[in-house]
């Protein structure tokens, strides 16, 4: 009975897979959710690929996912992934089926699944991965994600005992994670030592979690990210086990040590959250048993997808465009964080505000470091969409002056109020569900550049 | 006049962070006192002007309740005296008499000001607005939790509901009050978001003050009043 349900489900996934891409639709969720509703237990009656790889986290699961994809390929594996699709369960399931035979033997060596964390409780118990790398837990949408406590208690309950985990040491929250986990690969920046402590509410572990004496930082990067230990019991940040040590961006080289050797890779991109990404891989890729050159080779031929990060030059206008996940207060922050510390004395940000037809929660932006936004290079601050008025008080409380805010209701309509003769270096930050209207900006911006619209 | 906020290094979630931020601003002569965890509150041994304490995880609610327990008494006198203390998003729970957290197994009590019982069910998140009425001022604002309270708050609540639910689905009244101890689920940023409700709690604590940022606070209330009075916004979301 059990292997009829399986089989039915199989067929009814696999059916609406073909429907689906017969009419050049999207096959990335549907075929799994009408598979997972006909057997509940789909994912635990398909024979997996032999590596089973979990990406999980706040911040940066799809880069690493990605990247994960492109250098396993790259080194001749067949991979099933759900990169392209949903990182729930049906997303998961999608993934698999599309890559299983009728009885549900998978056709690839490796499963790399982008893993929501909310979404563990589907998956795991029935789908037990062999690594998980998880990069960081940091404040989210506080609608879904509520806290980052929550976060560790969704995964904490989900994941088997079995599962090598791969945690990065410089995150007390991320690194606590899965305490019954025996295999433990810890990873970590052991260069640029910051201390660039933002508000103490920011951080999201604050307390020992053995004791619940007041941690010490013995630097902050940002958040809780960066080296603490409690003075009133031996709890610490483990130590890394791959470390960046060196970060050559004159060279686009980065150095990571493991067991006191040092190796160099090629840099794709050098926002401190993708080096974090960047070292989790090569820990994992490691692990895994791939050798430096097969990793190093991986990244070289690798680059972060368009739709996440682009830099265009249009006349004398410097375009950057940048995903800014909105509600994800951490994720903007460092988007903030990262345009503040770009070269440059004239920058422009355009911010393509969502445009939800619900009246949206504020509250997000207020759990957000939006000082940021006051360093003295950015001498202009457009704030489009729906809640331009909201964005403008948050900034103001937040010390921007308010002669550098400008705002406008339509999310597209942001370069209407640009003045190019300020700035020259424009940076549009938009969330993934406004990639369209941030097209649209980019558009005018090309054509401003190019002398169409001088303003 | 002295403003102490309560934990926030641990009770900050969520952007409440922000209410003591936009009191600052408003307050500019005021002092101050962030109380952490580990310390003696300073309303134990002093009578601060106003009290403000914001939203947490479950294990910090448990752990402020017992913090804050051997203060019962003192608590008790700073609100039969009119002290203006504000709770907001799940902080005043902390002052019903149980707390069930269902999905831990965990039953605490609370600090029973309130005879009211909390529900706590990690896997059931509760996302809504609220539109309400505090005698002639309109109240806006969100919530995210996992919780609900149950039993009578007819007498002892903080705002009647135009739109959206008080204490539970069932309920119209949101929110607990007893004389100047006002609790809200309503989480976030309340102050900034409510200038008007932000010059009514100041004017419990005898204060006459205009709110920080007044005119970009008023802009962007004014457009979420008319948004919230919009018939074809949805109160309840993902
Ligand atoms: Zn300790």
């Amino acid at each position: 009975m059990k292997k009829i349900r399986f089989f039915i489900a199989m067929l009814a996934g696999k059916i609406t897979l073909f429907g689906l891409k017969l009419l050049g639709r999207n096959a990335t969720f549907l075929p799994g959710k009408i598979a997972v509703a006909i057997d509940k237990n789909f994912l635990a009656g398909l024979t997996p690929p032999k590596t089973v790889i979990a990406v999980t986290g706040t911040n940066g699961k799809t880069t690493v996912s990605n990247l994960l994809n492109s250098i396993l390929l790259s080194n001749g594996y067949s991979v099933t992934n759900n990169s392209l699709g949903s990182n729930v369960q049906a997303g998961v399931a999608t993934a698999l089926l599309e890559d299983s035979t009728l009885t549900g033997k998978a056709k690839k060596e490796i499963a790399v699944l982008e893993v929501d964390e909310r979404s563990s409780l589907r998956i795991y118990p029935y789908l037990k991965p062999d690594y998980l790398i998880c990069n960081n837990i940091m404040r989210d949408s506080l609608a879904r994600n509520a806290h980052t406590e929550f976060i560790s208690f969704i995964i904490n309950k989900a994941l088997p005992k079995s599962t090598k985990v791969i945690l990065n040491a410089d995150d007390l929250v991320c690194a606590t994670l899965a305490p019954g986990n025996q295999e433990r690969i810890y990873f970590g920046l052991d260069v640029d030592k910051i201390h660039e402590e933002g508000p103490l509410y920011l951080q999201d572990i604050v307390y020992c979690p053995h004791c619940g004496g007041l941690l010490t930082p013995e630097y902050l990067r940002y958040n809780h990210i960066g080296r603490m230990h409690c003075e009133k019991c031996d709890f610490r940040s483990p130590e890394p086990d791959f470390a960046i040590t060196e970060i050559n961006k004159d060279e686009n080289k980065f150095t990571v040590m493991h067991n006191g050797i040092s190796e160099s890779y090629y840099l794709i991109n050098d926002n401190i959250v993708n080096l974090y990404n960047f070292c989790g891989l090569i820990a994992l890729l490691s692990t895994m048993g791939l050798s430096h050159k097969q990793i190093s080779d991986g990244f070289a031929k690798s680059k972060i997808v368009k739709t996440r990060y682009d830099k265009l030059q249009s006349g004398d206008l410097t375009i950057t465009m940048q995903l800014s996940k909105g509600q994800n207060p951490t994720a903007c922050a460092r988007c903030f964080s990262y345009v503040a510390k770009c070269p440059g004395n004239n920058k422009a940000i355009i911010f393509v505000g969502d445009d939800f037809e619900a009246s949206e929660s504020p509250c997000w932006f207020y759990d957000s470091n939006y000082s940021y936004l006051a360093d003295p290079s950015i001498n202009q601050i457009i704030f489009s969409g729906p809640r331009c008025m909201d964005q403008y008080l948050r900034a103001q409380m937040a010390g921007i002056p308010t002669d550098k805010i400008r705002t406008i209701t339509d999310s597209t309509a942001g370069t209407e109020l640009l003045d190019t003769q300020l700035s020259k270096d424009i940076y549009v930050l938009y969330g993934p569900y406004m990639v369209k209207q941030a097209n649209l900006v980019k558009e005018k911006l090309i054509a401003i550049g190019a002398g169409g619209e001088d303003k | 006049m002295i403003v102490e906020i309560l934990f926030q290094e641990v009770c900050g979630l969520y952007g409440d962070s922000q209410n003591p931020t936009y009191l600052e601003a408003t307050l500019p002569d005021a002092q101050f006192i962030y109380t952490k965890l580990t310390d003696v509150p300073y309303f134990v041994n002093n009578t601060p002007d106003i009290i403000y304490i914001g939203c947490m995880s479950e294990s910090t609610q448990r752990r402020v309740i017992e913090t804050l327990r051997p203060y019962k008494d003192r608590i008790c006198t700073l609100i039969d005296n009119g002290t203006p203390i504000l709770a907001t998003g799940n902080a005043g729970e902390i002052f019903t008499k149980t707390i069930s957290y269902v999905s831990e197994n965990i039953e605490t009590e609370g600090l029973g000001i309130f005879d009211l019982q909390v529900k706590t069910d990690l896997f059931n998140r509760y996302n809504a607005m609220v539109l309400g009425e505090l005698n002639d001022i309109k109240i806006v604002g969100f919530r995210s939790q996992f919780s609900f309270l149950y039993g009578d708050n007819s007498n002892s609540y903080f705002i009647k509901c135009i739109r959206g639910d008080g204490i539970n689905p069932e309920s119209k009244l949101e929110g607990m009050r007893k004389n100047n101890l006002i609790c809200t689920q309503l989480l976030g940023p309340i102050l900034p978001l409510n200038p008007l409700f932000c010059e009514y709690f100041l004017g419990l604590a005898g204060v006459q003050a205009t709110a920080a940022y007044r005119e970009s606070a008023m802009n962007a209330y004014e457009q979420r009043l008319r948004e919230f009075s919009d018939p074809k916004i949805p109160f309840k979301h993902d």
